[in-house]
Order: C-alpha cells, then structure tokens, then sequence
C-alpha cells in the first residue's frame, strides 16, 4: 500500500515536472515567435516556409486518404440509424456537424501527432545527443529560437489548414455514399449541409486545431530536449512524445467540446 | 586569466573533480592532461559554463563563471569559442552555413561579408573547396577542422579544445597542433587544451598541468614536467603502463566486486 502510495506519489511529482517544463517552453516559444516575427532577416533565416512543406504539404496525401475514409464509413454508420428513424434527410446536416466540430481536427491532430511530432521529438532528441544543442548554447543560441519557433509558427499554419482539408475531404466521402447508394442529389446533399452548419461549427473546430498545434509541437520538443542516454533514449522519447500528446489531445478535445456544446 | 578555484564534481558515488585549483594565464597556452575517463572534459564544460560544478568557482578576469546561469552566460559566451571531442556540427547545415551560424546570429553584417568571413575561417582550416559540403560527408579529421572554423567565427579571445587531436592520424594531428600554435603566436588567442596526447602538449605548450584523480598532480612549463622526479609524474609523460597509475576506473576492489556476484 505505501509502496503505492510512492509510486502514484512520483509519477505525479515528475508530471507536475513536465507541466512546468512545458510552461517554460511555451512562454520562451512566445517570446521568441515575436522576436523571430518582428525582424525581416531571423524570419527570412527561420525557414518556416520550408517547414510548412515539411509539416503541412507533406502531410496532406496521408491525412486527406484517412479522411476520406473516415467520412465514408461514418456516414455509412450514420445513414444506417438515421434510415431506421424514417429521417434520412437529416444526414447531411448531421454529418456534417459531427466532422465539423469534432472528426475533422482530432483525426487531424492524432494524425500529425504521429508523424510530425514524432518527427520533432527524434530530430531534437538525436541533436541532443550528439550535444548539438549543447554547441548551440555555448555559442549563446537560443535553442529555442532556433528549433521550436520555426516549427512552432509552421504548425500554427499547418494544423488549421490540414483540419479544413480534412474535413472538406471527410465531407466528400460522405457524399460519395450518400449519392451513390443513397441516391441524394448534390443539390440537396449541399442545401441540407448549408442549412444546419453555422459558422460556430468552422471556427471551434479551427481553434481546436490551434491548442492541438501547440500542444504537438511543445509536447514533442520538450521531450527531445530531455532526451537522455543515446539512440535508446531518443526511441524511448519518442514513444512517449506520441503516447503524452495523443492523451494530452484528446482530454483537451473534451474540455473543448464540452465547454462549446456542452 | 582564467582561475580555477576549488571545483568538484561528483557523478553518482564516482568523484570525478574533488578539489581542482589552477590558473591560466591570458594570450597562453595551457595544456591539461589527464587519463582517459579522468573529468577532463567534465573540467571543460565546467570551464565553459555547461555544467555546474557541486562546489568550487571558475573566474574568467573578474567575471564569476559560476555564479552566472543561462543567458547571463551569453557575454561570456560570445568572447570564446570551443572545440568539442565530439565536434557537435550541426547535422542539418553545410559546412559554411555551420561556420556562419554565429556570425549571423550575433553581428548585423551583410551577408557578403558574412561569406568572405566564413571563407577566411576555411582557408585558416585549410578546407576551403568544402564549404557546400555536409558534416556527415566529411572525414572525422576535416570534421574537427571545421568545428575549429566554427568556434573561431566569431574571434573569441579564448578557446578551448577537448582532444584535438585524438583519433587523428599524426600528419592532420600536427597540423592542428601548428594551428593551436598560430592562433595563439599570431593572433594572441588564449588556448586551453584538454589531451591525453603528451608529445604535442611538451612541443607547445607555455604550461602544463597533470590531472590525475581529480586533482592537480603538477603542473609547470613542459621543461619543468620533463624532470620532474615524482614518479606519477614520469609514468605520465612516459605512457608507462607499469608504474602507480592503475588503469582501472572503478575504486572497488576486483576480488571483492567478483565475491559479492
Ligand atoms: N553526464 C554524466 N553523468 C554521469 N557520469 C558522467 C557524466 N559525464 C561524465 N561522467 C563520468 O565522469 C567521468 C569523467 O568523464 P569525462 O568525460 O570528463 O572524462 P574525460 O577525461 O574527458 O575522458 P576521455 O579522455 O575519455 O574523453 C567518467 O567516469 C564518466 O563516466
Ligand atoms: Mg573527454
């Protein structure tokens, strides 16, 4: 029992550990975003355009597939209900808003998480390693400014934009099966879509996108830079970076949702 | 001036620094010895404000090295440069993008002069047909030649070397050492030298100072080394193996370790 006790007592100290750390992390990505932002030759060095690319283009052929999919089955199992209460005229407007608000940015998110946060926590991690962020401070560089911000900035663009696809894309399938094997009309499909989503529907699920941005990058970069001990150590990191931004993601989608429709 | 005072650093139950007390003087240049394993490089992280040490101070004039954290270390920081045992280039940028690093971050020049300046360091590393070149794509020896562009960019007043020239074959191992001679003759840059190679440090070196279990054991001009009588000392610059020096790191007893598995 007091063994218990030890443990839960320790994981929760090193969590509040982490919390802090990542406070740190946000508020040094704050200031430094404004100095990169507010001086034409860091901006033009930070290379954010690439990052985008990097991050962003890059990530559309797998997060466009998935979403297609995604908004085929879901309004496959959405018609099924919605047939048995005789109200199949309702689907557009229901799909819709359920990829809208919810669908469309966490699938988003848990997406980019693995692949690009991911990314983030093994490329800082192994730079770590190979003391390169040490180098990087004793030639007084901020670390910071140089790693985080550029991704930081990139994935504020990025993950909205990603989300918006997604959920166009979602969409799309949607009305693939609604048209093919239900025989719903464009025309209708669309009017129907129109007249439930308001414009709440697009913009919390926009800001959803951006905490899941910051989230992600900090997440992925405070775990690369605590990298300890090796290869080894940046596979562990990297690990955990997926496993803490996909729980961390979806406990804030939660709060979220409950606080916009709850 | 820079003025070790007193440091030590211990890892785990392993007492890596216990006491260390020694000065260098400005526009000369300090060789620091030791065996491997034996905190050289712990002593140079400490010295560059990397790592703190469990007790003890480093001065570099009248500044507190030790007293400063973060980015009150950045003054300091931009007046040396330093050369790490593993190199430390960043993987992600050439070879002229790493040497242009600080120089970009830390002065307002056109990007022009910038060029000319990363050129300059090159040619000074002999590497100059390089510049486009990755890290990765360089040898271990022209690696450690562009880390030396790299912590010279900015014209620090003092750098240091970890291991300079070990793993180098001993033509590129005496140019370096021609180099840390140039730098400092020439230019009047202070070095600080960190090695277990011995002949190099005795060629030029103004001091020496032998480190041996965390602690100064002598030090002196290389001429002082040479006929020093303590034996410790003559295993040293001999490269003995029989003699005090052990060459085992652990302080246990190999018996008693073996009796208690
Ligand atoms: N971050 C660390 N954590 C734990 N132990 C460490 C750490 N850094 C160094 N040590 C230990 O301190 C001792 C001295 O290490 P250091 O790297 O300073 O030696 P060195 O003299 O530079 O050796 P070499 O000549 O092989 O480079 C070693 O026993 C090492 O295991
Ligand atoms: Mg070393």
């Amino acid at each position: 029992m007091r063994n218990l006790f030890g443990y839960v007592g320790r994981a929760f100290i090193a969590f509040l550990g982490i919390l802090s750390r990542i406070y740190f992390l946000f508020r040094e990505t704050l200031v430094q975003s404004r100095i990169v932002l507010h001086d034409p030759v860091r901006r033009g060095q930070a290379g954010i355009l690439r990052r985008i690319d990097e991050v962003g283009a890059r990530s559309l052929p797998l997060v466009m597939t998935v979403s297609a999919f995604l908004g085929i089955a879901f309004t496959v199992l959405v018609s099924f209900q919605l047939r048995e209460l005789g109200a199949l005229s309702y689907l557009p407007g229901f799909v819709a808003v359920a990829l809208l608000r919810e669908v469309g940015p966490l699938i988003t998110a848990l997406i980019i998480a693995g692949r690009v946060g991911a990314a983030f926590t093994s490329r800082i991690g192994t730079m770590k390693v190979a003391e390169e962020i040490l180098a990087l401070e004793t030639m007084a560089i901020n670390p910071v400014r140089f790693l985080v911000v550029n991704r930081f900035l990139a994935m504020l663009v990025s993950l909205p934009a990603l989300t918006v696809i997604a959920s166009v894309t979602a969409l799309a399938g949607g009305f693939l099966y609604g048209n093919l094997r239900l025989g719903i009309t464009l025309d209708t499909y669309l009017r129907e879509t129109l007249d439930v989503i308001v414009f709440k529907d697009v913009y919390s699920g926009l800001l959803k996108s951006v905490v899941f941005a910051a989230v992600i990058v900090l997440v992925g970069c405070d775990r690369g830079f605590a990298v300890e001990g090796g290869a080894e150590g940046v596979g562990r990191a990297t690990m955990l970076a997926v496993v803490s931004s996909t729980l961390t993601i979806i406990v804030f989608d939660t709060i979220m949702t409950t606080a916009f429709y709850g | 001036m820079i003025t070790v005072d007193n440091i030590s650093k211990t890892y785990g139950n392993r007492k890596v620094l216990d006491g260390l007390c020694f000065s260098a003087e400005g526009r000369k240049i300090t060789y620091v010895f030791g065996t491997s394993g034996g905190g050289k490089s712990t002593m140079l992280k400490i010295l560059i404000g990397a790592t703190a040490p469990d007790s003890g101070e480093v001065r570099y004039g009248d500044l507190d090295i030790t007293a400063l954290r973060g980015r009150s270390l950045d003054p300091y920081r931009k007046r040396i440069g330093v050369l790490f045992q593993n190199n430390a280039l960043l993987n992600s940028l050439t070879v002229a993008e790493n040497i242009a690093l600080p120089i970009r971050e830390h002065t307002a020049l056109d990007q022009n002069i910038v060029h000319i300046m990363v050129k300059m360091k090159l040619e000074l590393v002999g590497l100059r047909d390089f510049e486009d070149l990755y890290p990765e794509q360089l040898s271990g020896g022209m690696q450690k030649r562009v880390a030396l562009a790299r912590a010279l960019a900015l014209d620090p007043e003092v750098v240091y070397f970890d291991e300079p020239t070990s793993g180098l074959d001993p033509i590129i191992a005496s140019v370096i050492t021609k180099l840390i001679k140039d730098l400092n003759r020439l230019l009047g840059i202070t070095c600080i030298v960190v090695t277990h190679a011995v002949h190099e440090a005795m060629k030029i070196a103004d001091k020496i100072i032998l480190l041996y279990r965390g602690k100064v054991l002598a030090e002196g001009t290389p001429q002082e080394i040479r006929e020093s009588a303590d034996p410790l000392v003559q295993q040293f610059i001999t490269g003995s193996p029989d003699g005090p020096i052990s060459f085992h790191a652990s302080s246990k007893d190999f018996r008693d370790d073996l009796l208690v598995g």
